[in-house]
């Protein structure tokens, strides 16, 4: 059987007055039921752009695929009439933005808003989509959904508008949920909320999350898989674990040693990437992560070939990742992994 | 240690109007409600809460871009609320700002040797040819090309344009640094980049630091003591070994156990406790203890009747509660154990 959703070299680049930009420019994954999928990466590194794509939301022009592919259940999206897009856009794949303020409308009733896709996908009557809305209101949380259901979203708090958005993208029932960086807008404590909510329900419904976030403790949270995104291109795939413990590429490795360490009392510096995120109009060739990469050698400059399965269900885009000596440079250095060591010996 | 600045029964209330066309006053945010703290020379005091607790209204009433409602604060030996004209301008040379947003905080039309000279412009300070090069100087101090002076802020990116924000704040060589959320708007690389820079010039320049930040990891690490507010009120305050590893106010305990670790092991073995609800309005915050709506431990009608002052507890914190006692978490969960 084919993946629930598989997305395959996917290269998306905008053709702008000032040149081409490579938003995305090589990204492949697979998704299935009842997974989390995690996409990390710094701004700029194309997670938000390969979720549009995903949903066919990018305006073409200026955008284009000019490589790549994305299938659901097997059959491609791209090559998918408008029609058909729009019977699984919000249906089959819904999503959740960051911020629930801009992404609500403000002069409709919350209730209205969460009954349109009954309405548009499921030949809901006014009446049974009103009634189905309170009832996912209360299902994501929100307490009096009857009363609720009625006002408008300037009404609700933010951790309330996120759950309204949650319900709206639940109402007909996606086999893949996307979130970009649902939580990134709210405090703590109400960000706990919600990642346990969307935990919740994809127990109950065994939907498939794609969940982007540039936080790695919600990546932790959360995911199964993590995709490391960087400058367009994706650097690392693999199980959270792996990714966490095992790191195939400099940059997943750097990413994870600049975060203040939160368990030791040692407090010495922290040990950042150096440089600037790369601009996505003038990429350097070969490898996008190069110029800052404390590894890198002239060769990282050639041609790339991608994601390279290095061990099982474990890529890296790192033509080093398989070096013995390379990975002995992190084992070294990264206490992430001294500890994962210790684990595994005890 | 003697301290610099000192924080007596401070308080701010914002008035509330109903709407642009009614003079009808309707009751006031009260978004710093009675706060006490010091700071001494050359600490990091991090004050941390969630949206709306109270913790950069703390901030502006310090350099007194507010005006506080009631409370007293005394910077250096001097009673910065009776400070007025030249004598607060003096002051605030002493109390510089770095803000949060990088993109908002640079004036756009300014190039990076104008924006640097701005404050020693409007000091006084110096002849043209000065300003540029210690506009220059400052640019070295923080990593960045003496060459920039020329250049404008879009052409940089939000890491070397926070760089910017600092430098101008060291500029007036302040006694001390208000940081309000200075790194919550970079990307993690850059973050570290930005914190290591800012420890390398505490040590420099024998900088005092109130760091403002909702990130607990980012306080945690840059910080010798930390205040937790909730609600205008300070609910903790002790050392950062205190607070982080035997946390005994409730709420401290449910922020930092809502934090998610970077770590997916630890992750899964963590007790969590989830508060339900959200924060409360503080234009009418609850009577007694303003915790006790989403409190875990609350006890009625005491959390309900009597407010708990902020007292010292067991640990060498202090914290504001009628049932603080420590973590009740195991020790291997508990963040940051020795």
């Amino acid at each position: 059987m084919p993946p629930l959703l598989e997305v395959d070299d996917l290269h998306m680049h905008f053709f702008t007055r000032d040149g081409v930009v490579k938003a995305v420019d090589g990204v492949s994954f697979t998704l299935e039921h009842g997974q989390t999928l995690g996409v990390v990466g710094e701004s700029g590194s194309g997670k938000s752009v390969t979720a549009l794509s995903i949903m066919r939301l990018i305006p073409e022009p200026p955008g284009k695929v000019v490589k790549g592919d994305i299938r659901f259940k097997g059959e491609s999206i791209l090559a998918m009439s408008e029609r058909e897009q729009r019977g699984l856009r919000g249906n089959r794949i819904a999503m959740i933005f960051q911020d629930p303020m801009t992404s609500l409308n403000p002069v409709h009733r919350v209730g209205r808003q969460i009954a349109e896709p009954l309405r548009l996908h499921k030949d809901m009557d006014r009446k049974a989509a009103w009634a189905a809305a309170v009832e996912l209101l209360a299902e994501v949380g929100i307490p009096q959904a009857r009363e609720r259901a009625r006002g408008y979203p300037h009404e609700f708090s933010g951790g309330m508008r996120q759950r309204a958005m949650i319900a709206m993208a639940l109402a007909c029932g996606p086999d893949i949920l996307i979130a970009d960086e649902p939580t990134t807008a709210l405090d703590v404590t109400i960000q706990a909320q919600i990642l346990e909510l969307m935990q919740e329900i994809q127990q109950r419904t065994k939907s498939a999350i794609i969940l982007i976030t540039h936080d790695l403790g919600v990546v932790a949270d959360m995911a199964d898989n993590i995709l490391v995104m960087y400058g367009g291109k994706a650097v690392e795939f693999g199980a959270a674990d792996d990714v966490f413990y095992r790191p195939l590429h400099p940059y997943t490795w750097g990413l994870l040693e600049s975060l203040p360490r939160h368990d030791v009392d040692d407090k010495g510096a922290l040990s950042p990437i150096k440089g600037q995120p790369p601009s996505l109009i003038n990429l350097p060739p070969g490898c996008s992560f190069a110029p800052r990469c404390a590894y890198a050698t002239r060769s990282c400059g050639d041609e790339q070939a991608g994601l390279v399965e290095m061990e099982p269900g474990h890529f890296s885009s790192c033509r080093f990742a398989g070096d013995a000596g390379f990975l002995a440079q992190f084992e070294n250095r990264s206490s992430y992994l001294s500890d994962y060591a210790q684990r595994d010996s005890q | 240690m003697t301290s610099l600045l000192r924080v007596d029964g401070l308080t701010k209330h914002f008035p509330v109007s109903h709407g642009v066309f009614s003079s009808r006053l309707g009751g006031s945010v009260k978004a710093v409600d009675g706060i006490s703290f010091a700071i001494g020379r050359g600490e990091t005091l991090g004050l941390v809460g969630e949206s709306g607790c109270g913790k950069s209204t703390t901030g502006r009433c310090i350099n007194r871009l507010h005006e506080p409602s009631s409370g007293s604060i005394e910077f250096d030996g001097t009673d910065v609320r009776r400070l007025r004209g030249r004598r607060l301008k003096a002051f605030r040379r002493d109390v510089q700002f770095i803000f949060q947003d990088p993109y908002a905080s640079l004036n756009p039309r300014m190039t990076f040797g104008e924006i640097m000279a701005e404050p020693l412009v409007i000091h006084g300070i110096g002849s043209r040819r000065e300003r540029q090069e210690q506009a220059k100087d400052m640019l070295k101090t923080v990593g960045l090309n003496p060459e920039h002076i020329h250049r404008y802020p879009h052409e940089f990116s939000g890491g070397q344009r926070q760089r910017v924000g600092i430098a101008r704040a060291l500029m007036l060589r302040p006694k001390m640094i208000i940081c309000d959320e200075p790194v919550s708007a970079l990307d993690v690389s850059i973050q570290a980049q930005i914190i290591n820079l800012l420890e390398e010039l505490q040590e420099e320049f024998g900088l005092t630091y109130l760091f403002i930040a909702h990130d607990l990891a980012v306080v945690r690490h840059i910080c010798d003591r930390v205040a937790v507010m909730y609600l205008g009120k300070i609910v903790e305050l002790g050392g950062w070994r205190e607070v982080y590893n035997a946390p005994h106010h409730p709420y401290t305990q449910s922020l930092l156990s809502a934090v998610p670790v970077p770590d997916p092991e630890k992750q899964r073995q963590r007790a969590r406790i989830i508060l339900r609800g959200d924060v409360p309005s503080p234009v009418d915050p609850p009577s007694g203890c303003r915790f006790h709506t989403r409190c875990p431990i609350a006890q009625f009608p005491i959390c309900r009747e009597q407010e708990p002052p902020l007292e010292g507890k067991t640990g060498g914190q202090m914290a504001a509660c009628h049932f603080a006692k420590p973590f009740p978490i195991p020790e291997d969960r508990m963040l940051g154990g020795e």
